[in-house]
């Protein structure tokens, strides 16, 4: 594929990620802590900004969100293979590559936790 | 004496006539008064019924507040427990955070990586042996930093006796929220999603050889980013984004004649920068599109100006698990386009090599399919991949490394001894137009840490 003017291309592309970004931080900083009270937060906000976060991890169970997430890209692992604290630090390492949210990467976590000690 | 009968009689007769008028008299004037009284009586009744009535009125408002008072009772005090409930969980939760924080061993040290070994024979070539080791050391400082490095110990293949070692990843990432974390350092560059720079490990890969659309991608950046996953609006599923500015590439060539873009540059050259990042979409977990985009301006030590590089990729991964398929089948794919603008020659510097041109783009499908659930004792460890993959080399200028056009077909056969170690075969045959292909064959044993 030939682009015919790179410049005018480059600058489509860096002002729709400039703007992504923008819109994501905005979102962010609007309901970036989970633990936010937020039902009440989320209402008004969905009035007004396109995306309000109203994190459908919240109605998903630990096992729910690790079974179908992480077998996207790998086999599952065993929660046995690792013991909690170990699942602790595979976790946040996880959240970063898969995209979790903070939320999703919680659940997961108590899940492998109370799975591996069992 | 008829006389004498006759008159007593008028008279009795007088009398009691008078006399009944006199009662007649009496009797109206009683019931006058009794109707007096009755209309009195009556409408004094009235008065009270009415009265009883406005206060059962009263009564029944009363009682309806009292029930209010007495359902919104229980609720006040429900809601002020709720209150004090939280803000001592939340004294609770900063206890125990500061506890642990005071406890030893609160901070966490994973080693983790993978390890291979495989055995290659392509035609026109000598079959070897290769090894490769690729441990990863993370680290959780608490909930909010993380530090991931990683190295990658291999024998060179083609050099005798020799081996490597290179670093893949040294970065420290910091949580803003739950949908944010920022981060600085080496790192997998996200151009190309999981096909291309997610790039996994071998043990993860359905088939041991890399793809042709791999060598089109950058395969680290240096730099700043930020990234995260966030709920898309209205429940429909998820966005990811990872955007970032790193050192730029710089051109590298043989004899002094740029003919390649190289990513490996740990030192922005001439302060060029690469901007860009991946956004995607999972509308259900089970399936993600991916779109990045990197531009940089790269040069090289001295014989070109400033260019423009572009790179732009599409990506797509998913898997559909199923007891009607007996297991799951898994897609991924991607393409890449690669663009390098013309460079200038500098200035008073006329036998500079010439202007540098390449365009570029290739491309991949990979099916994968494991009957996990047919309950057949060995076959359900089995997966069979297939992958179609090709590149297009430049159009004009000078050529990168590599065959101008250049697709494969690749057929593999796995065997999953535990989710995190396989034996893999695999065979590649290869087309490029007007020559010889180097059909491969493959067989690898790598395991997950």
């Amino acid at each position: 594929m030939k682009f015919k003017n790179i410049s005018t291309i480059r600058t489509i592309v860096l002002v729709s990620l400039a703007t992504a970004g923008l819109a994501l931080m905005a979102g962010c900083s609007n309901n970036g802590s989970g633990s936010k009270p937020a039902a009440k937060k989320t209402a008004k906000t969905a009035a007004i900004w396109p995306l309000a976060i109203k994190d459908p991890a919240k109605t998903e169970t630990g096992a729910q969100i690790w079974s179908e997430n992480c077998m996207r890209c790998h086999q599952l692992r065993s929660p046995s293979q690792y013991t909690p604290a170990q699942w602790g630090v595979i976790v946040q390492y996880m959240r970063l590559k898969a995209g979790l949210t903070g939320e999703q990467a919680r659940k997961v976590l108590a899940f492998l936790k109370s799975a591996s000690a069992h | 004496m008829g006389k004498r009968i006759t008159l007593p009689l008028l008279l009795a007769a007088a009398v009691a006539a008078t006399t009944v008028g006199n009662v007649r008299a009496a009797d109206s004037s009683n019931y006058q008064q009794l109707q007096k009284k009755y209309s009195v009586l009556k409408s004094q009744m009235q008065a009270m019924q009415q009265q009883m009535a406005h206060m059962q009125k009263q009564m029944a408002a009363q009682q309806k507040q009292m029930k209010a008072v007495q359902q919104a009772a229980p609720s006040i005090n429900e809601r002020a427990t709720r209150r004090a409930i939280k803000r001592l969980s939340r004294q609770v939760m900063k206890l125990s955070e500061k506890e642990a924080a005071l406890e030893p061993g609160n901070i966490q040290v994973l080693i983790a990586g993978d390890v291979n070994v495989q055995f290659q024979n392509k035609s026109g070539g000598n079959s070897t042996f290769y090894a490769d080791s690729s441990p990863m050391i993370q680290v959780r400082i608490d909930k909010k930093i993380f530090v991931n490095t990683a190295f990658d110990f291999y024998t060179a293949s083609g050099q005798a006796g020799g081996s490597a070692a290179d670093i893949g990843a040294a970065n420290i990432n910091y949580e803003l929220g739950d949908y944010m974390t920022v981060g600085g350092g080496l790192i997998t560059s996200p151009i190309g999603g999981i096909v291309g720079n997610y790039n996994p490990a071998p043990w993860n890969r359905w088939l041991v050889d890399g793809s042709l659309e791999d060598n089109l991608l950058p395969p680290n950046e240096l730099g700043i980013w930020t990234r995260g996953g966030i709920p898309a609006p209205d429940n429909l599923g998820y966005l990811t984004y990872f955007l970032f500015v790193s050192n730029g590439p710089e051109f590298i060539g043989t004899s002094g004649v740029p003919n390649q873009l190289s990513y490996d540059n740990f030192t922005a050259n001439q302060n060029a920068k690469t901007v860009g990042g991946r956004i995607s979409y999972l509308p259900i977990p089970n399936v993600e599109i991916g779109y990045s985009a990197e531009w940089a301006s790269p040069t090289n030590s001295g014989a070109l100006t400033k260019s423009d590089s572009w790179i732009q990729a599409v990506d797509f991964n998913s898997y559909y698990f199923n007891k009607k398929i007996e297991g799951f089948v898994k897609f991924r794919g991607g393409w890449t386009w690669e663009q390098v603008g013309q460079g200038g020659i500098l200035p008073g510097n006329p036998t500079s090599p010439p202007a540098f041109g390449n365009n570029s783009n290739g491309g991949q499908i990979d099916v994968a399919y494991q009957p996990s659930m047919c309950g057949i004792k060995y076959l359900d460890k089995m997966m069979v991949a297939f992958r179609y993959d090709r590149t297009d080399g430049p159009v004009t200028g000078v050529q990168t490394s590599g065959a101008m056009h250049e697709q494969r077909y690749s057929v593999g056969l796995d065997y999953w001894l535990h989710s995190n170690a396989v034996l893999k075969f695999e065979y590649e045959f290869d087309n490029v137009p007007d020559q010889h292909g180097s059909d491969a064959m493959f067989m690898q044993f790598a395991v997950g840490i």
